[in-house]
């Protein structure tokens, strides 16, 4: 029993087996899955109710006049249209800065290396809200607010650090020798770099991708501060008008995170090919 | 309602476009900069990876030190609701703020020491479930299985959904009457449990929406292990007549030890400096019983205009979350896998 | 010669550096005006969009930018940006922002902007709100915003008159139809841990939170509400177990409670197509209390104008002209028919509907009985020690005495925190 739970893998399991963990699998499946389609449930409910105490999954009169009402009559083409341009550009600049960083860090040893990396997961312990106040002072006085470009320096600087640990350790994994056969063959350091480390690292690139992308897609707090002007908000402020104080639009509100769940939830499929092979923190040496 | 028109389509493209531009011009007057500076002038042995590294830097550290320096300032002064504008800065006031975290409780009832304890066991019970679970699934998915693929790309998708709707639909969930947690526990024969009023078990409510969230991340990144962890190892040990669990322990534990500790470390930050679930779920209620860290700093900050006092105590859970995850890596040696070796 | 080189790069890195990226944005006159009111269904902000247009129309040159934003993040927004001396021109929010602005010194008092003849032309309760150190500090736009008995006369044909009635049709409007131990329909349902909500109860027991700044908390009249709410919950069982405000909505919507204790704000509501199947829909002044023979005063308050402290004189003229415009009797009638809000101005609440409006007349009715929510700062903290003592006793894990002295303690605290 024990040797086939953690045994080897390419060996055929007994049908029992089999079963069992297809059993177990459904069940996290199901509970994975469950709470986002009560999202729909409610999505699919007339009026603005947000409890029933029916349990049914699709309600007994079941309509998409939310979708409509969310389309149509709400400003959220606006939002979707912004978060896009705000978070393609953030997964754009952080990318690329970090892919370049992490290359030296994994491929040079050098005074305050160590330092540097302390550094960036530092930068990840920052109490959120601690720098809420002094950042939006910086805003203004740098006439930041009311557009993106605040927006997306702090998105891109808040994902940096993690890209570069991820990308270090995937660098990492890449036998050096590719890359002196590259310098042998003539080719600067910047070259072999760009030839040969680059495309063999395209899983992980995406995978900072990815995160860079959710983290700027879902982000609240800086957007609250620096965007001001109704036309420029991103999905997350523009929620918040749905939820007024005390008469809050809950069937808008949910077929709206269904609508901005979706992105997500397609980027994560289109990429779970290259996601667990570009995920390897650290990297595993043999 | 303002609809979407082409030309804010093109107005947002060419706001994309030119960040992007004034970046790269930024970047390149940077590197220049770099390279005469370091490698013309100064001569250094290592211009080269200096100039890679120097554009994030420089972006990470333009936006961190003055914020950072500015919180530091407010720390020493007496900034409050009645001295918002004509605040003062002083060490006075700076002993007294640092104090204050310590002396007396942080919000109304509870205290530093108790939110530093819950915040503990947030973590821990977080994380170690996080790593049990995915480790867990992670084990099953690399095994040979039909409907590998849906399996993973279902299971990935609390990470998908972004947080705040995936707290929001939770909160329903634990509803006494209309959610289904209370639902399956009548099935099950339980009696039903006041989740949001009760702050023990408030306290395991957003804990348990937590672990769900938090699982996807680590199976990826374990399967990810696994996956590069060579057959042939297996293949070895089953001759030499080891166990599954030997083998686990002598083979997979060790080889995943490389990809765990990162993994652990960023998973002990992130879910240490967890804002958006507890307060989502129940605003760090009832009886401020589930508050930790980070949420009680926010109250205390934007709801009790306590800024002085706020600014120094988010530099004490910085500084405890420094030592933190410095024991950590001393205590699991990860950062000799951080250097690079 | 290589360090004359060095020189210009540096200089020129500074000059990158320092240059304010965002001066390539596009720069507009605008008259900015943030607003509390969230994008409902035909709500008071679609209004408030289309009043703006119609103000710029007479005025070449001026654009209106009309944010909305959460009441807290209103508050918490527009902190910072006083703080940073920029922001919006003018504020459209509720009155218990006051109490911190003006401790904070980010808004400006309205008495010499406006002049004393046109403040005059406000009913004087809705000015004494925002009345503070001896100054207005803001332009009243509706007021109320006051809890009152909603009922559902498809299960209650009339309103109860006490609590002693209250209770008895309570109990027999609770029943379990399925037999599962959980009732199915409710005789009251409320937001129940929430103290704006308990206030109305605290003041039927002669109690009120604050007496100017003091707090008075730990009060025979405190005790008596908490009993009162405990026994709701635990002996009279008229009320869900657990009911925060979205469950009470959807129970009174779903027709599954005869009583509801709500605002002025959910009124239209309840009268949509859906919600008509269920609900026939009445408006009572909640039950006086039988013990004490007074009527529960639910907190009246109000939206108001607000202008910030940083505005120049240019902008506080425009600031001026909106404000009397929205103040007009046109706008606060249509406020009034469309919004169910109570105006503001004497001679928009002397319009008849009022009087001949049912569901209007019966929201005025409550509110007469209502008392007005303390600006002052002191009130938050007041409403933050509460919480957690309530939420205790609605647990079961707290006497009612010893809640009260709670609250007590508590506040003193965090006044004392406050006024360091």
């Amino acid at each position: 029993m024990m040797k086939k739970l953690f045994g080897k893998k390419g060996r055929e399991d007994s049908l029992a087996k089999r079963l069992l963990i297809h059993l177990v699998l459904i069940m996290a499946c199901v509970i994975a899955v469950y709470p986002f389609l009560r999202v729909i449930t409610i999505s699919l409910r007339p009026g603005a109710q947000l409890l029933s105490t029916s349990l049914a999954l699709i309600p007994a009169n079941a309509t998409l006049e939310n979708y409509r009402t969310l389309i149509f009559d709400k400003d959220f083409t606006i939002w979707l249209w912004n978060s896009l341009v705000v978070s393609i550009t953030t997964v754009i600049v952080a990318v690329l800065l970090s892919a370049s960083a992490a290359y030296a860090f994994s491929r040079w040893t050098f005074p305050g290396k160590k330092q540097g990396l302390l550094f960036l997961l530092t930068t990840q312990m920052l109490p959120p809200g601690m720098l809420l106040l002094p950042i939006y002072v910086m805003v203004v006085r740098m006439q930041l607010f009311n557009t993106y470009t605040g927006m997306i320096l702090a998105h891109s600087v808040g994902a940096v650090p993690f890209s570069i640990w991820l990308l270090k350790g995937y660098y990492d994994t890449i036998p050096k020798e590719l890359e002196e056969a590259a310098l042998v063959d003539g080719a600067g350091a910047i070259e072999a770099f760009l030839k040969v480390i680059i495309p063999l690292s395209t899983p992980a690139l995406g995978v900072c991708g990815l995160f860079s992308f959710m983290s700027s897609w879902s982000e609240f707090m800086m957007a609250r501060v620096m965007l001001q002007k109704s036309n420029l908000f991103t999905w997350p402020l523009g929620f918040q008008k749905l939820l007024d104080q005390f008469t809050s639009q809950w069937g808008v509100f949910s077929a709206a995170s269904v609508l901005v769940a979706v992105p997500a939830m397609l980027l994560f499929m289109y990429s779970s090919k290259w996601l667990v092979s570009g995920l390897t923190l650290g990297g595993v040496k043999e | 309602m303002i609809p979407l028109t082409w030309d804010m389509v093109v107005q947002g493209l060419v706001e994309a476009g030119r960040i992007l531009g004034l970046l790269a011009v930024g970047v390149v007057v940077l590197e220049l900069f770099a390279y005469f500076v370091f490698h013309r002038w100064l001569k250094l042995k290592h211009s080269l990876p200096l100039m890679l590294m120097l554009p994030a830097l420089v972006a990470v550290a333009a936006l961190i030190i003055y914020p950072f320096g500015f919180n530091l300032k407010l720390a020493f002064s007496n900034m409050s609701m009645y001295r918002f504008k004509n605040f003062s800065v002083g060490l006075s006031y700076g002993i007294e703020n640092f104090l204050d975290v310590f002396r007396a409780p942080v919000l109304q009832n509870v205290t530093f020491l108790k939110l530093l304890l819950r915040t503990v066991v947030w973590t821990a019970v977080n994380v170690v479930f996080h790593v049990l679970g995915g480790l867990f699934l992670a084990i099953l998915l690399n095994r040979p299985l039909k409907g590998k693929a849906i399996y993973r790309t279902l299971l990935t998708i609390p990470w998908a959904i972004p947080q705040v709707i995936a707290a929001l639909a939770w909160k329903n969930e634990f509803h006494y009457q209309y959610g289904f947690v209370n639902a399956m526990l009548k099935q099950l024969g339980f009696a039903p449990v006041q989740w949001l009023s009760d702050p023990r078990w408030a306290f395991v409510a957003v804990i348990i929406v937590n672990i769900w969230l938090g699982i996807p991340f680590m199976m990826v990144i374990l399967l990810g292990g696994l996956q590069s962890i060579s057959p042939e190892y297996y293949d070895a040990a089953q001759i030499d007549g080891a166990s599954g669990w030997q083998q686990f322990r002598s083979i997979t534990m060790p080889l995943l030890k490389p990809v765990l500790i990162p993994a652990t470390v960023l998973g002990v930050v992130w879910t240490f400096n967890n804002f958006n679930v507890i307060y989502l779920i129940t605003r760090g209620g009832p009886m401020e019983g589930t508050d930790i860290l980070v949420t009680s700093l926010y109250k205390a900050v934007f709801e009790f205009y306590r800024y002085g006092f706020g600014a120094a105590y988010s530099t004490v859970i910085l500084i405890i979350l420094l030592l933190f995850t410095w024991v950590h890596l001393r205590i699991t040696r990860g950062m000799g896998e951080a250097e690079g070796a | 010669m290589k360090r004359a080189f060095v020189l210009t790069l540096t200089s020129l890195l500074l000059v990158a550096l320092l240059l304010p990226v965002g001066a390539f944005a596009q720069k507009k006159v605008t008259f900015t005006l943030w607003t509390k009111e969230g994008e409902v269904a035909g709500g008071a902000l679609e209004d408030i969009v289309a009043l703006s247009k119609e103000f710029i129309k007479t005025r070449p040159g001026l654009t209106m930018e009309i944010v909305s934003y959460g009441v807290e993040d209103l508050r918490q927004n527009f902190q910072a940006a006083a703080f940073a001396g920029q922001g919006p021109d003018l504020l459209w929010t509720v009155s218990d922002h006051a109490g911190p602005f003006v401790a904070m010194e980010i808004i400006k008092p309205v008495d010499d902007i406006f002049g004393a003849e046109f403040l005059e032309g406000f009913v004087r309760p809705g000015l004494e709100v925002v009345e503070l150190e001896g100054k207005t500090w803001g332009v009243p736009i509706s007021v109320g915003n006051h809890l009152m008995l909603l009922y559902n006369k498809k299960l209650l044909p009339e309103a109860p008159q006490n609590t002693d009635e209250m209770i008895k049709v309570g109990q027999e409007l609770t029943v379990d139809v399925d037999n599962d131990g959980m009732p199915d329909q409710y005789g009251l349902v409320y937001n129940l841990n929430e103290p704006f909500f308990f206030a109305p109860w605290l003041g039927g027991f002669g109690g009120w939170p604050l007496d100017g700044v003091t707090p008075t908390l730990d009060t025979p009249g405190m005790v008596g509400a908490l009993q009162f709410v405990h026994d709701l919950k635990f002996v009279h069982k008229i009320v869900p177990v657990e009911c925060d405000y979205d469950a009470a909505d959807s129970l009174f919507k779903e027709g599954k409670a005869a009583m509801l204790v709500n605002g002025d704000w959910s009124i239209a509501e309840y009268q949509t197509p859906e919600v008509k199947a269920n609900v026939e829909l009445g408006i009572a002044r909640i039950p006086m209390i039988s013990e004490t023979g007074l009527w529960p005063a639910p907190m009246t308050s109000g939206i108001y104008f607000m202008i910030p402290d940083y505005l120049d004189d240019e902008k506080v003229a425009i600031a001026k002209e909106f404000v009397e415009f929205i103040s007009s009797d046109e706008v606060q009638v249509l406020f009034l028919e469309k919004h169910m809000r109570l105006p503001a101005t004497a001679t928009a609440l002397a319009h008849p509907s009022i009087s001949t409006d049912p569901l209007l007349k019966g929201s005025a009715d409550q509110m007469v009985v209502g008392k007005p929510m303390p600006t002052v700062p002191e009130m938050r903290a007041a409403w933050d020690a509460i919480r957690p003592n309530q939420e205790a006793v609605m647990a079961g894990k707290m006497t009612a005495e010893a809640a009260a002295k709670a609250m007590q303690e508590a506040a003193e605290k965090l006044i004392r925190e406050m006024n360091k």
